[in-house]
């Protein structure tokens, strides 16, 4: 058996940062990012150093991420006066709408203007929706990506870690040849049409599912407190509509998910394989202990450890996967609400909803980067 | 190696997972069973769409995603009896009296109504609601803006509207959705302040909820007109036109309406033969034409518009990019109108390549130095991807080498945009009408305040359509007609109108729509009125 893990090894690449390799980590426990701190430093002191600093870069990554935004937006062809008031209307009234949205200022002073409103958190307001204030878009929106952003992880994480485990649980065999080609399926599969065929075999061939929208029109929807209707039916009492919106949630949040799951996959395919080669493997096999206790018990906790870095990286990836899945299952989510503003050249709503989503992005990062410190103890910084 | 890769200890592990996993789908759908059937066991109706409303607002609605849901919740002074484009009074109790100079409109108003609010309806609410439409500087205000001088109360139940100037169509104007009444209590008169999330009107439904894919109308029981005849309307907002055409045939909505493909039309109403579910067509106020930049080369020349409008081949257009689900149109005035005159026929029949080539080799082009004229549509436009690709092969197929069509596309944000900066040779159109009158079919794409006939049209309404067609007998036309109180003198203005068109072809009418609604068999009373708005107090189960 042991020959056979070894027989793989030059097969398969990590495509992650390699860790360094003096250091005393086996080279399957991943990543570790080595900052170079005074040699005494304790653990806890190194952290909260570790912790500040990551917080301290935030706001930089953030402004950069406005800073791109706004020189995109306004280099991207089109004028949001001629999107809202057509090309009909007298140019009169484009001039004055133009003032009255500042976009007659030179670009320095409204990228200014921006930035200023957006350090009093002011988001500003909706070109196209007669002004409504960006925040309350976001608060209308978000719950609904939120929810399904969540569902689609779980399903990623769960589809994955398991088709992982089970592929190198039988290296070189049918399993393992699946494992792989489910993988690179996943990964290369585009999201449009693999949403729009689950939903042509589940909700229109198969009726398994209900079609398209969060929520069917005909049912009064779950009173809002959260905003996530399977939260808020479960908090109200009322089953009915809680199984109503899991069967809305179950088709779009799967096909998200499986097309995420195959990265996770991956990575607890060729972890879980390099593992198992490990010398204290070895010794618990020495010791007799059945394969898969070796594998779920000592192997797998391993293993798992890349995937929670991993998971803060994918985020980003689930919120550009989240526009068209929420735009082929008619989610009325966020990530809809900027499609629909991008092609509306909203300047306000664009730059208000992807601020939101870097800041999402950059605190699920941060966050990760910390629990990666607690789960691992051994990282250095 | 095996193909199974489990062993039947391994298998009968997983066994009762996969049982479980079974009973939770089963559970799932039988707990949360078929929203659907719920919706065909009450009155209620669900109407589905893809088109999603910007705001509530009717100062600041312009679209008709946003106008249709203001139409079903408000009354104007005057709307549209289904079927008839003719005005008929509602908040009013009678069509206006005008004055002699025709700029003064006396209106009487309708007593005993009163706002989802409970205010009370009267002339100085109406007042209200007009001025607010102006001086809220919303999408729509030049409308009135560019016309109306004062609104004032004479009476508690008589208007008063002075105009700037003679504006003969001012009251179709008022029956635009937006121009309704509005409660003072509900909203405020000042640039930009908009309420785009509610609506406080006097129509016979209220607005129940507004969410992202999902807007309620419930029943407004102080309604003083004849009750809706279901119990409330939920308006499901679809994602693309897919989604509506699944969500349709899986009878998740009652109703489909806006925005189906044509290749969606034609499968809903080949079903509909069969008795599945019943299709209403309208005929649609909305026209497409092709503006043609007499400012570029080859355009320029008098015959190569002429020639383009002669190979023309509307019937061809017609059945390969619709199936037949349009209207061939041949003046820019559609044919529910009596003052329609079909002038581009009368002067140069359809799919007259005879006479294309030979206006082709007058103006000097030749096989090897043909006229090569850009077709440029909007990216997100399958009819007009389609119709391009149609009147290139016409061209290549029946003008033996005299003319050629390049076919470009470009985002329609940015065409906007560059339209009336002269960029694009032709360009592929719609209108929307504002309110329906010949006149909203002409005078915003063939004025112009200022230009030459020589150098074209420098700041006007051709000059934003791409046309840049200036002709000071058109301009004294549109004002004339504008004037005209007496039908029959309008007629025979507009008569006049189309056939400078059709001489001086700055647009090449292309056809007018035909509006589809699909209704389930369970379902009554599915109508439009001539504005394209689906009238919801009619429907029933």
């Amino acid at each position: 058996m042991s020959r056979l893990y070894r027989s793989q090894e030059s097969e398969e690449k990590i495509d992650f940062p390699i860790p360094n390799s003096q250091s005393p980590i086996p080279n399957y426990q991943l990543p570790i990012t080595n900052y170079h701190f005074p040699k005494k430093m304790s653990r806890s002191k190194a952290l909260g150093y570790y912790v500040t600093s990551r917080l301290l870069l935030a706001p930089l990554q953030l402004i950069t991420i406005v800073t791109i935004v706004f020189l995109l937006l306004r280099a991207t062809p089109g004028d949001p006066v001629d999107a809202i008031l057509g090309g009909r209307a007298p140019e009169a009234a484009k001039e004055a709408l133009r003032e009255q949205l500042k976009l007659n200022l030179p670009l320095p002073l409204q990228y200014l203007e921006y930035v200023k409103s957006l350090l009093s958190f002011d988001l500003g307001k909706s070109i196209s929706s007669s002004g409504q204030p960006v925040w309350e878009i976001i608060w209308e929106y978000f719950p609904a990506t939120a929810e399904l952003a969540v569902c689609a992880i779980s399903i990623a994480l769960i589809i994955g870690i398991s088709v992982g485990v089970f592929a190198s649980s039988r290296p070189g065999t049918s399993l393992d040849l699946g494992g792989r080609m489910f993988g690179i399926i996943t990964y290369a599969l585009p999201m449009f049409w693999t949403g729009m065929m689950l939903q042509l075999v589940f909700a229109v061939g198969l009726e398994w599912f209900p079609f398209g929208t969060r929520f069917p029109a005909s049912l009064p929807t779950p009173d809002r407190i959260t905003g996530l209707y399977t939260i808020d039916s479960l908090l109200s009492g009322n089953l009915m509509q809680f199984f109503t919106a899991v069967q809305y949630l179950i088709l779009p949040s799967f096909t998200l998910g499986l097309l995420l799951s195959g990265i996770f996959e991956r990575i607890v395919r060729v972890n879980l394989k390099q593992t198992m080669q490990a010398d204290y493997v070895e010794a618990a096999r020495a010791r007799g202990i059945p394969e898969r206790k070796i594998l779920i018990s000592h192997a797998l906790k391993n293993a798992l450890i890349p995937v929670i870095t991993v998971l803060g990286l994918t985020f980003a990836s689930l919120l550009g996967g989240a526009v068209l899945t929420e735009v082929t299952f008619s989610w009325p989510g966020l990530a809809n609400r900027l499609f629909e503003s991008i092609a509306e050249r909203d300047y306000p709503t664009v730059q208000g909803i992807m601020v939101f989503f870097g800041a999402i992005v950059v605190g699920a990062s941060i966050l990760i980067d910390i629990l990666n410190a607690y789960v691992d103890p051994r990282i250095r910084y | 190696m095996c193909w199974f890769p489990l062993s039947r200890k391994s298998w009968g592990r997983i066994k009762p997972l996969l049982s479980f996993l079974c009973v939770c789908l089963l559970l799932l759908s039988g707990c949360a069973s078929n929203p659907q059937t719920v919706a065909q066991s009450s009155n209620l109706i669900t109407i589905g769409t893809t088109l999603k409303p910007r705001t509530l607002d009717p100062a600041d609605a312009y679209e008709l995603s946003s106008l249709s849901l203001i139409y079903n919740m408000s009354e104007r002074l005057y709307t549209y009896e289904p079927g008839n484009p003719e005005i008929t009074p509602e908040l009013a109790t009678a069509l206006p009296q005008v004055s002699e100079d025709g700029l003064t409109y006396t209106i009487p108003i309708r007593k005993g109504v009163v706002f989802h609010d409970g205010t009370p309806f009267n002339a100085e609410a109406m007042a209200f609601s007009i001025k607010r439409f102006i001086a809220n500087k919303g999408k729509p205000s030049f409308l009135l803006g560019d016309v109306v001088e004062s609104v004032e109360p004479t009476g508690e139940y008589e208007l008063t509207i002075k105009l700037k100037n003679e504006f003969a169509a001012f009251p179709a104007l008022l029956a635009f959705s937006g121009v309704c009444a509005v409660s003072p209590k509900a909203y405020e008169i000042g640039e930009g302040k908009f309420n785009p999330n509610d609506f406080v009107g006097t129509g016979p439904y209220k607005l129940g909820e507004y969410g992202s894919d999902l807007v309620r109308f419930e029943v407004f029981d102080e309604y003083w007109g004849k009750k809706p005849e279901n119990q409330g309307v939920n308006l499901q907002i679809l994602s693309s036109g897919v989604n509506l055409y699944n969500a349709f045939r899986k009878q998740a909505v009652d109703i489909a309406y806006l925005t189906l493909d044509p290749d969606q039309i034609r499968s809903l109403q080949q079903s509909a033969k069969k008795g599945k579910w019943d299709v209403i067509p309208n005929e649609g106020n909305v026209i497409s034409y092709w503006s043609l930049n007499r400012n570029q080369k080859p355009l320029d020349l008098l015959e190569v518009r002429q020639a383009i409008a002669a190979m023309l081949d509307r019937e061809v257009i017609s059945e390969r990019v619709f199936y037949g689900q349009s209207e061939a149109l041949y003046s820019l005035i559609p044919s529910g109108f009596d003052v329609h005159k079909p002038a581009f026929k009368e002067k140069y029949g359809d799919a007259n390549a005879e006479k294309a080539k030979e206006l082709l080799k007058k103006a000097g082009f030749t096989k090897d130095n043909p006229a090569v004229v850009e077709i440029w549509y909007p990216s997100g436009s399958p009819p007009r991807a389609l119709t391009a690709i149609v009147l290139k092969a016409l061209a290549d197929k029946r003008m033996d080498g005299l003319l050629k069509f390049d076919i470009n596309t470009v985002e329609s944000t940015t065409a906007f945009k560059n339209i009336g900066q002269g960029l694009y040779p032709t360009f592929l159109l719609n209108w929307y009408p504002d309110f329906l009158d010949p006149d909203n079919y002409t005078q915003p794409l063939l004025s112009c305040q200022e230009g030459t006939t020589e150098g074209g049209c420098k700041n006007g309404a051709s000059q934003t359509q791409g046309s840049f067609y200036y002709s000071e007998r058109m301009n004294q036309l549109i004002e004339q007609e504008r004037k005209a109180q007496d039908p029959a003198q309008r007629k025979q203005i507009f008569a006049e109108i189309q056939e400078l068109l059709a001489r001086d072809i700055p647009y090449v009418p292309l056809w007018q729509n035909q509006d589809y609604i699909f209704a389930q068999k369970n379902v009554k009373g599915a109508q439009l009125d001539p504005t394209q708005n689906v009238i919801y107090k009619n429907l029933k189960k």
